[in-house]
């Protein structure tokens, strides 16, 4: 498995549950979508699977490592680009992927030749000796995914990776991870867009309360919930089925 | 986006071989060195703010307290009033830079969340420590280092004990560095790092007898000088320079050491632990 979850907990100081025993397994190859609502669990999941928190219990194994007590090679094999564009600001572009390159252990050659790659692929080549600060808003959050990438990660995280991108930059990028998940990347993706989650992925997990409700391909959860659309089936679970669009124009022909 | 092959790799392992120069470095080396290496990217590139400014303040206490203060007090236990100033000036440099740049590059980071990309790296808690540690202990050192030289220009200054001067400093730098990242990993805002700065090790630094030799002073001030921790941190130095200390030399060394390596091992728990670094 790239990667398996196996009861995970997580119980904040404040006695906040965000994870209640969650399960989950994902092939080597596969686009994974985990959707949810807001405060579901979605980033507490994902920061427990590459080390920015601590679970309360529970296993998680990244190609077979585990990714708690023993967690370098599990680290090794993981890039995430989170949903914050949490990039320094007194780094440049180049030297963002240089430093990240160097945290995982990859020779300067290696790492010049890699963001050089990164730079060209994510139209960041005139950028690279600029400080990230001063990048927009959109060039931030293509650095956060060539960051990720930097050390060829067999799994590759994405938290929420086009909120607030423009439409034509989001479409680059689904096109970029869909190509290097047909090169045998693994993807782990967490998203708002349900419509994007229903395109990319061939497996996605309903979490919700902290636990893993549902779990199928999208004509799966639909069926699961009686309904026609991945929408539908999400309106169902976060229960308010009154704002599906099927419900809509059936309530204006009555 | 252009065409890039991005097959992923296998994860290898961190103790083997890298690069094909003469310096053959591990993984675990390449990502130490990495991590260091942005601790001082960091200061250096804003060196007017990081190690500019301290020289100047260093040398404007050299300016005001030397030639200003030192034409009326004209020696101090047999020494030149400058020259018995200017040890206990050197190891300010490296305590205040040491402690104000970890305190601060944590913050900061904690503040951006950047500091999520070294904590998601494959980097263990000692290895984080000590990076951060360094970036201060370097930065302390360069700021120590240049107004050493800048003073021996200006005034003859000796080094009368060479190995207990760079054990002193050595262990006042690393003491500082340990309290700076303590003070950063616990801060939540800019303000707990200058309250700490200004309201503590300031009054410590000033009163610990920089500008004067804690036997002139008045009871009950040369007995409450005596716990003062920083007293016993210059007169090391000073012993270093100058052969000439208030204090035992030998077992204000070891207090030293120990108190380093207490605060030391109380951080690498707190980066064990995660200790309002992770969720």
């Amino acid at each position: 498995m790239a990667l398996q979850i196996e009861d995970l907990v997580k119980r904040y100081p404040t006695g906040t549950e965000a994870l209640k025993g969650v399960s989950l397994s994902i092939s080597p190859g596969q686009f994974f979508g985990l959707l949810g609502p807001n405060g579901a669990g979605k980033s507490t999941l994902i920061h427990c699977t590459t080390g920015l928190a601590a679970p309360t219990s529970g296993a998680i194994r990244v190609f077979g490592h585990d990714a708690v007590s023993h967690y370098e090679q599990a680290r090794l094999a993981v890039g995430l680009a989170p949903q914050d564009l949490n990039l320094d600001w007194f780094l440049t572009v180049e030297e963002t992927l240089d430093y990240h390159g160097g945290y995982f252990g990859m020779p300067r050659r290696e790492r010049r030749e890699r963001s050089r790659e990164l730079l060209e692929a994510f139209s960041l080549v005139e950028k690279k000796d600029d400080r990230t600060r001063t990048l927009s808003g959109g060039m931030k959050r293509r650095l956060v995914l060539a960051r990720a990438l930097m050390h060829r990660p067999r799994l590759l995280i994405l938290d929420e990776p086009t909120a607030g991108v423009d439409v034509e930059l989001r479409l680059e990028l689904w096109q970029y991870v869909q190509r290097i998940n047909a090169e045998g990347t693994t993807i782990l993706l967490t998203t708002h867009y349900l419509e994007e989650a229903e395109q990319l992925c061939d497996a996605i997990a309903f979490i919700n309360g902290g636990e893993i409700v549902a779990q199928g391909t999208s004509g799966e959860l639909a069926a699961r919930y009686g309904v026609s659309s991945l929408e539908d089936a999400y309106l169902e679970l976060v229960g308010r089925k009154e704002l599906s669009r099927a419900h809509l124009v059936a309530e204006e022909a009555v | 986006m252009s065409a890039l092959t991005d097959q992923p790799t296998q994860p290898r392992a961190p103790e083997q071989e890298r690069g094909g120069g003469l310096l053959r470095l591990s993984g675990r080396q390449i990502r130490f060195l990495a991590l260091v290496r942005r601790e001082c990217n960091r200061f250096m590139k804003i060196k007017r703010q990081t190690v500019g400014a301290p020289l100047l303040e260093t040398f404007l206490y050299i300016s005001v307290f030397g030639a200003a203060l030192g034409s009326r007090i004209h020696t101090l236990h047999g020494y030149r009033y400058i020259v018995f100033v200017i040890p206990g000036l050197i190891m300010m440099a490296w305590a205040m830079n040491a402690f104000t740049n970890n305190a601060s590059s944590i913050l900061q980071q904690k503040f951006q969340r950047s500091i999520d990309d070294q904590l998601s790296s494959p980097a263990s808690p000692l290895e984080l420590l000590l990076a951060f540690s360094l970036g201060g202990f370097l930065r302390g050192g360069t700021v120590a280092v240049l107004t050493f030289v800048a003073s021996s220009i200006l005034v003859d200054l000796p080094v009368e004990h060479l190995l207990v001067l760079l054990a002193g400093l050595f262990f006042v730098g690393f003491f500082f560095s340990q309290l700076g990242v303590l003070v950063g990993v616990r801060a939540e805002q800019f303000d707990d790092v200058a309250v700490y700065q200004q309201f503590v090790l300031m009054p410590l630094i000033f009163l610990g007898g920089v500008f004067y030799s804690a036997t002139l002073l008045p009871q009950p001030f040369e007995t409450l000088t005596h716990i003062n921790p920083v007293y016993y941190m210059i007169g090391i130095v000073r012993y270093g320079f100058l052969d000439y200390s208030d204090v035992n030399v030998a077992l204000a060394l070891l207090v030293l050491a120990a108190a380093t390596t207490a605060l030391f091992l109380t951080n690498l728990r707190l980066f064990v632990s995660g200790y309002r670094l992770r969720a």
